[in-house]
């Protein structure tokens, strides 16, 4: 009687898709080119989807973590997206990210970490809030981008998680859900880097139990697809797979969804003969959708695909953040 | 990033055709952003490097560091052009900007552009905010859900209201009353917007920030103005008129389009928000809460005839538990009764895709409300 769970199982394709992130390197088109301000969170979204299908070694270690130090800009202190890019907190963090996989310590910073950490230090305004460089667009994705760059680097304070979380707050509407600022419309991405700002810095048991929120989530998912939209009333799309599920599964409530049929939808927005997977069906692939299939698939069901297991907060493989020192860091038994 | 785009699968030959096609474009590109970073980097700030950034902005708008360069341009050429000019220059970037935007309307490089160029237009008191007002609207009219344009539209109201307080007497009642003008346009704006569409659920949301805005304003003005004396008698005179204006409004809507989650969420809101329900008497809000529980019963009662099983309506039902629950809570019995259990079991038959969380409400587990 119930549409429960009635799925065809679709293959994965992983060769395919191994190929496609190695790919995206050598096809030097004109679109290549016009999206050199995404490199470096290309990059990342590369070697994400690469190391959760334990499939990093493909990529040649030395070359990812010189591409990654060229887009170091001296003059901000940030990385950029790209060699001779502005830096911007964006790309910084992909940057830290990227590092962070290869390098738990950070060594390779060297005398660029403390000016890192003043480049991101100096974005934080007076209400809690980043901008995303110094021409001041504001935005919860800012700080995600900077709470967890201070994560990875070991060097969250107070001063900086204090005023965070009050901002944040700031950004919760009627529905439960959060948004770019204060007073914007609830948006799924903007929930994800609402919840993993406040689990980066301890907060996340504040919204813990908010039934209008944990609703808000699970009503993303939606028939007959079985994949999630980001908004009420909008179409589905494999992004919102890892944008949604990562926040139910920072508040435990993945379960609260048809994991199987989210599966599906994924699965059917692979590119079968290139690899690659797309916003819907049958739509042009790129690597951030990839990215965000695959550790969508990783959140579901890891183990059957043989994948890394994915740490919802940092997006990154939980073999990776386990090793980070976590917030707060008197707390932690020396 | 690719959203919403056909997926073509070119063939090798197709690729390499393509690749040659582009090599002149690719070569052109590669060469101006070569020649800018150079510019750049020797800190040239000229109105000829300044037409370069357009060149190369109108190839790839999303390239945020020569957005920034042009910036930088710009404010290094203020002291030599003067203001004047200066702000000649800005307002021709906003039409710049305007015509990019038409053809990437989600790009958040191009909106952060306008945003700076209005700023520093503001410092020099040279901007026009009545303008964009026309700008965004317009916008809102070809994309009613666009995220960015509604963000946009409330930053634009927030520099209206500040722009006419500076430029009215100072006194509290006045500025009371300039924001209530302001912000009933607002609120009568998301009323169009619902009416003309029960599915925006971004009029819904502008909507839930007015309010309590707008009930503010109208305990700040000693007298209210005869063109809203209607509004205030009619809708904002207490929270409890309010409520009922706004449960009228939503009312039709259910009946419009059932299925719609928009007006289930905001009548969620609506009924359990304390700022509605804190001005109610117990008796005022359970006899609010009984009466929209007996719509939506009847709602639910039509749509199930409808059905080809005769089932209960998925977000009918969901808003009966939801209301039922509130009941409870209101008149302290108990949430879990068998009532609601039965329900709720419903629920996972024809809400599967949410099952475990009904199972684990009716175990007591985990919260209804």
């Amino acid at each position: 009687m119930s549409e429960e769970s009635k799925v065809e199982s679709v293959e994965f394709i992983e060769d395919k898709h191994v190929q496609y992130v190695i790919d995206q390197d050598s096809h030097r088109s004109f679109e290549y080119w016009l999206s050199e301000h995404l490199r470096l969170n290309g990059l990342y979204w590369g070697v994400t989807t690469l190391i959760t299908m334990n499939k990093l070694d493909v990529l040649p270690e030395n070359e990812v973590i010189e591409f990654v130090i060229s887009c170091w800009d001296e003059k901000s202190g940030g990385f950029g997206a790209f060699p001779n890019h502005d830096g911007h907190l964006l790309s910084t963090h992909s940057a830290l990210q990227i590092l962070k996989i290869y390098d738990n310590d950070l060594k390779i910073l060297d005398t660029k970490r403390s000016k890192i950490i003043s480049f991101v230090k100096n974005l934080q305004l007076e209400d809690g809030s980043f901008q995303g460089d110094r021409f001041g667009e504001v935005d919860t994705r800012f700080i995600y981008n900077a709470v967890s760059c201070f994560a990875l680097l070991g060097e969250l304070t107070p001063d900086i998680t204090e005023p965070a979380t009050k901002y944040i707050l700031k950004c919760q509407n009627f529905d439960g859900g959060f948004g770019l600022v204060p007073g914007a419309e609830s948006h799924a991405a903007q929930v994800f880097t609402c919840l993993a700002a406040l689990a980066v810095v301890d907060s996340l048991h504040i919204v813990q139990e908010d039934t209008r929120l944990i609703d808000w989530l699970s009503e993303r998912q939606v028939l007959p697809s079985g994949g999630f939209n980001g908004r009420p009333e909008k179409l589905p799309d494999v992004c919102y797979s890892w944008w949604v599920l990562s926040s139910l599964a920072m508040l435990g409530k993945q379960h609260y969804v048809d994991l199987k049929k989210l599966e599906n939808f994924i699965l059917t927005c692979q590119d079968f003969q290139e690899g690659g997977i797309s916003d819907r069906p049958d739509n042009q692939t790129d690597i951030y959708h990839t990215c965000f299939g695959i550790t969508g698939l990783s959140l579901i069901d890891y183990k059957k695909y043989n994948f890394k297991e994915i740490d919802p907060i940092y997006c990154m493989p939980v073999e990776v953040t386990m090793k980070f020192k976590k917030w707060k860091y008197n707390d932690i038994p020396v | 990033m690719q959203h919403g785009v056909q997926r073509v699968n070119l063939s090798q030959e197709a690729k390499r055709l393509k690749l040659e096609r582009d090599a002149i474009k690719t070569a052109n590109y590669r060469q101006l952003t070569a020649k800018l970073f150079k510019l750049r980097d020797s800190e040239v700030y000229t109105i000829e490097t300044f037409n370069e950034t357009t060149q190369i902005l109108l190839l790839n708008p999303e390239f945020y560091t020569m957005w920034n360069y042009r910036r930088d341009i710009l404010i290094h050429l203020r002291p030599t052009i003067g203001d004047n000019d200066y702000v000649t220059y800005l307002n021709k970037d906003l039409k710049l900007v305007l015509d990019v935007l038409k053809r990437y309307p989600k790009c958040y490089w191009i909106w952060n552009h306008r945003r700076w160029c209005l700023f520093e237009l503001e410092e020099l008191g040279k901007v026009n905010w009545e303008y964009e007002f026309g700008v965004v609207s317009k916008l809102l009219e070809m994309d009613e859900r666009n995220y960015h344009g509604w963000q946009y539209r409330r930053v634009v109201v927030k520099n209206i209201e500040d722009f006419s307080i500076k430029n009215s007497e100072n006194s509290k009642d006045s500025e009371a009353l300039i924001l209530l003008n302001i912000n009933v346009k607002e609120f009568e704006y998301t009323t169009s917007k619902i009416k003309k569409n029960i599915s925006n659920f971004s009029a819904f949301h502008n909507r839930s920030k007015l309010i309590p805005k707008l009930f503010q304003y109208f305990k700040q003005v000693s007298v209210v103005p005869d063109n809203l004396k209607e509004l205030h008698e009619k809708v904002f005179a207490n929270a409890h008129l309010l409520l009922v204006h706004e449960l009228e409004l939503i009312k039709t809507g259910m009946y419009m389009d059932v299925d719609d989650s928009s007006v289930w969420l905001y009548l969620r809101w609506l009924l359990s928000d304390s700022f509605f329900v804190e001005d109610l008497t117990k008796e005022v809000y359970i006899s609010i809460l009984k009466e929209q529980l007996s719509i939506v019963e009847e709602l639910n009662q039509l749509e199930k005839e409808d059905h080809k099983d005769h089932w209960d309506h998925c977000w009918c039902l969901k808003t009966i538990v939801f209301i039922k629950v509130l009941l409870a809570q209101a008149t302290d019995s108990d949430i879990l009764s068998e009532e609601i259990k039965s329900h709720l079991n419903t629920l996972t038959v024809i809400d599967p895709l949410r099952k475990a969380k009904y199972i684990e409400q009716i175990s007591g587990r985990a919260k209804i409300v």
